[in-house]
């Protein structure tokens, strides 16, 4: 696959590209970039799980778990989609800043990314 | 990596040395793939309860209804279970990670409900292995070893198993269920050590889950998540560890090499001072010759995986320097399960002084391996 | 040692009724009259000496069942000056009715004779014992006791049938902070009932017995973890009696590790599991415990915080009586402070002062 410089800003893909919850690896860098659609804004992070070096954006989205004493099992899902799941340690991290707040000194790498037009740009 | 390689099947002439042993690597059979080889008396037993089932799990790894405790990315194309393509492991543990020898440990033997069951899977495991994993069209690049699967709960019949497959080129060790009651030093268990003995081979033991009371069971009743329950797995071990020394395996057969797979290591630094504070105050009262940490940096050997990593890595290299680490620690992957270690962290993370020796010599010396293998053009080589 | 300027405390001593006949005459009918086994019994005894040289009374009572005997040996003899009580009782009872009779008479047994009366009992401090199989009348003991000013601690067997993390032992809890009172959990001699004390079924020696059982404490803690306890339960103390701190370090590293991707089934407890350690978590030091007397004492002592934790025991008048003299050499002076006294005088409200 061709891959792109880095550094600078790149057109990944047209809005209806990538729909809501859906995401796209580009080629940039070493392991990709994963560009994320949540709701509407998007987001762009390293292909790469500081932990292992697993493939990050082969894992999967979901929201984090939170208590919730109503729900049954004492348990529920909050922030549906925010959220990427490492797919060998399952490790998570929020897509908008990369962190945990459980061990935020792990985190992965985010680029920013802008919609202009019908085009979303990330800077990588 | 080059699929051209692969393709073709075929080897150079050209040697490499072995730099990554990979002891713990979990092939399964695909779909009807062990049927055939299960001794014909069970084989419509089997196939009877198997008729209808479902999944089986309790205490759930993270994620499980999408991950099924594996690495989500080892899942073959073709909607087999991971670790189901002998092409699929070897391109992604061995050419893309770096393992260059992989021991296979199968885990598909367990849950018989008598001795004779057991056995009966061990047997179609073995059979299977030779046949899908060790082959030479599936182990055309001689990186496979496999696992003489004997059943422990039916010492005469493993020890016959471990006769059977001793000698085959391919088969690196005896592997043998952990949970089994009662505890290794029974001496009910002699047929397979000294089987064993006789070959050369050692014995290794992975965890695994079975039901009742060898799940296993905690002492103090059950655990509520997977993540107590598999974090105290290690006790289990630890009890074993005991076992073998105070009831004095090891003085009995002075040969035996052990191996614990997947049960973590790091807390075997303190049970060795426990042990050896215990021997100091009580005396050689079960007739020990030596002192247990002697017993221990001897006979049994720890698979790296998983690598349980303190807040302050020194604190790490301290505990490895302190246990003699590289008496006793040999590298494991694990792959294609979810907890897998990826060789080039793990080589990151043992101290320079060590490193050859867990990564790859301890298991050569252990497995009876050898020191180069057939070259593979655009390997990784792990460090 | 009894001139250092602060004071030595012993965490662990064990005490004793009499005899079956002291027993069961502190406990009423239908009860006294009732089969229940005694502290000894012959199942998983040590082959050699059960107790520690010179601990024998020349009147045949049990061991460390008399208040002088016992005063002279930890506070003239030893050098120490306080010791926390721990009573040994029979084993956990099948019957909670039974149970809760033996125990009851055991707390009233320690306040009569060691802590109202007697010349050492200003020195001595008690441990109610508690039967987690009954927990509402536990919590009725608990409250019953937390007003006297020499018990500073409840006693929680360590064989349970189920882990301390499970949600019905929170009334316990709830009534261990309301008292300010910190829990030890100790393994019960005796007999009863218990699972197979280790995850293989019974030992064949006495020696892996003995190096086994007093691990357990980590199914507990790590249930507990994992549970929220400490998290519900801010103020809750756990002492783990029976020693064995030095496995906590690889075992909460492994925790650690494998905190992170589990937090999401777990949400209740949402910090990494070794954070729930500090100020929650104790142990007594024992002739069992460390690395000997090596050259890495202290810094092992450093990790995982087990400095700020660790509490001298002599566990007096048990075979594995232990001795200040036998701590590491490498030790800080601080951290020898720390183990000697500070620690538990911190936990039990002891005054940091020598008593005149
Ligand atoms: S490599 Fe991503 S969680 Fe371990």
């Amino acid at each position: 696959m061709h891959r792109l410089a880095r550094g600078r800003e790149h057109v990944v893909a047209t809005v209806d590209e990538i729909a809501p919850g859906e995401s796209k690896v580009v080629p940039i860098g070493r392991h990709g970039v994963g560009v994320y659609n949540v709701n509407g804004k998007f987001y762009a992070i390293a292909n790469y799980c500081p932990h292992e070096g697993g493939p990050l954006c082969v894992g999967r989205t979901h929201g984090q778990s939170v208590v919730d004493p109503e729900r049954p099992g004492g348990a529920a899902e909050a922030r549906e989609g925010e959220f990427i799941y490492c797919p060998w340690h399952q490790w998570g991290f929020e897509l908008a800043t990369g962190t945990t707040a459980v061990k935020p000194e792990w985190s992965i790498r985010t680029y920013p990314v802008r919609v202009e037009g019908r085009n979303v740009i990330v800077t990588a | 990596m080059s699929q051209t390689l692969i393709d073709e099947r075929k080897l150079g002439t050209e040697q490499v040395q072995v730099r990554v042993v990979d002891s713990d690597v979990h092939p399964y059979p695909r779909r009807g793939e062990l049927a055939p080889f299960i001794p014909g008396k069970f084989r419509k037993l089997f196939a009877a309860r198997g008729e209808g089932v479902g999944n089986s799990v309790f205490y759930d790894p993270p994620d499980y209804a999408h991950a099924s405790a594996m690495r989500v990315d080892s899942f073959p194309a073709d909607g087999e279970f991971a670790g189901t393509d002998p092409h699929l492991t070897f391109r992604q543990l061995i050419m893309e990670s770096g393992s260059d020898i992989a021991i296979l440990g199968p885990l598909n033997s367990s849950g018989g409900q008598t001795e004779e069951e057991t056995h009966a899977l061990a047997v179609a495991t073995n059979l299977w292995q030779d046949n899908c994993w060790l082959d030479s069209e599936n182990n055309w690049h001689q990186r496979y070893r496999g696992s003489i699967v004997a059943a422990i709960d039916a010492p005469d019949l493993a020890a016959r198993e471990i006769e059977q497959w001793a000698g085959h080129p391919y088969m690196a060790q005896v592997l043998i269920n952990a949970e089994m009651r009662p505890a290794w030093g029974d001496p009910r268990y002699n047929p397979v050590w000294e089987a064993a003995t006789r070959h050369n081979l050692p014995v290794a033991c992975h965890l695994g889950r079975g039901q009742h009371n060898e799940l296993p069971m905690s002492p103090v009743g059950f655990l509520s998540y997977n993540h107590d329950f598999m974090v105290t797995y290690s006790l289990l071990a630890a009890n074993q560890v005991m076992s073998l020394v105070f009831d004095g395996v090891f003085d009995r057969f002075p040969t035996l090499r052990i191996v614990f797979i997947e049960h973590a290591y790091s807390w075997i630094l303190p049970l060795m001072w426990r042990m050896d504070a215990i021997y100091a105050a009580r005396g050689p009262e079960n007739g020990l010759k030596r002192k247990p940490s002697e017993y221990v940096k001897d006979h049994i050997w720890f698979t790296t995986q998983p690598l349980d990593f303190p807040e302050d890595k020194l604190e790490l290299t301290n505990a490895l320097e302190w246990m003699e680490a590289d008496k006793i620690l040999l590298f494991s992957s694990d792959y294609p399960h979810w907890t897998f270690d990826e060789p080039r962290w793990v080589a990151k993370h043992i101290p320079e002084r060590m490193r050859e020796r867990i990564m790859f010599q301890n298991s050569i010396d252990v497995f009876n391996l050898p020191s180069t293998v057939p070259a593979l053009p655009g390997q990784v080589r792990a460090f | 040692m009894s001139s250092a300027p602060h004071p030595l405390i012993d965490a662990s001593v064990h005490i004793f009724f009499k005899s079956d006949a002291d027993l069961r005459g502190h406990m009423h009918e239908p009860f006294a009259s009732r089969g229940f086994p005694e502290p000894d019994v012959a199942w998983f005894a040590p082959p050699g000496k059960k107790y520690a040289p010179g601990t024998a009374n020349p009147d045949g009572s049990h061991q460390a069942s008399d208040p002088e005997t016992v005063g002279r040996a930890i506070f003239a003899e030893r050098g120490f000056d306080f010791a926390i009580l721990h009573p040994m009782s029979g084993g956990v009872m099948p019957d909670r009715h039974l149970g809760a009779a033996i125990l009851t008479a055991t707390n009233e047994m320690m306040a009569e004779r060691w802590l109202d009366t007697g010349v050492y009992a200003d020195r001595f401090r008690g441990t109610i014992r508690i039967d987690p199989n009954d927990v509402d009348n536990a919590v009725r003991e608990i409250k019953r006791w937390r007003d006297h000013p020499r018990i500073v601690q409840i006693g929680l067997p360590l064989q349970t049938q189920e882990p301390y993390g499970r949600p019905h032992f929170k009334p316990l809890w709830r009534a261990a902070c309301d008292a300010s009172l910190p829990v030890a959990v100790h393994l019960e001699m005796g007999a009863g009932i218990t699972h197979p004390p280790t995850p293989s079924g019974i030992a064949r020696t006495y020696s892996q017995h003995v190096s086994f059982q007093p691990i357990s404490y980590l199914y507990h803690l790590m249930n507990m973890i994992t549970e929220g306890v400490f998290e519900e339960f801010p103020e809750l103390k756990v002492v783990w009696a029976d020693g064995a701190a030095d496995h906590l370090t690889p075992m909460i590293w492994r925790m650690d590790t494998f905190g992170r991707p589990h937090l999401e089934q777990t949400p209740w407890a949402p910090r990494i599991p070794s954070a729930y350690l500090p100020e929650h978590v104790y142990f007594v030091q024992g002739a069992l415990d460390g690395p000997g007397d090596v050259e890495f004492a202290s810094e092992w002592l450093r990790m995982t915080g087990k400095e700020d934790m660790l509490l001298f025991g002599s566990s007096y008048p048990d075979w594995q009586l232990a001795s200040p003299e036998k701590l590491p050499s490498a030790w800080t002076d601080e951290q020898r402070e720390k183990v000697l006294w500070r620690t538990a005088a911190g936990l039990y409200g002891l005054p940091a002062a020598v008593p005149a």
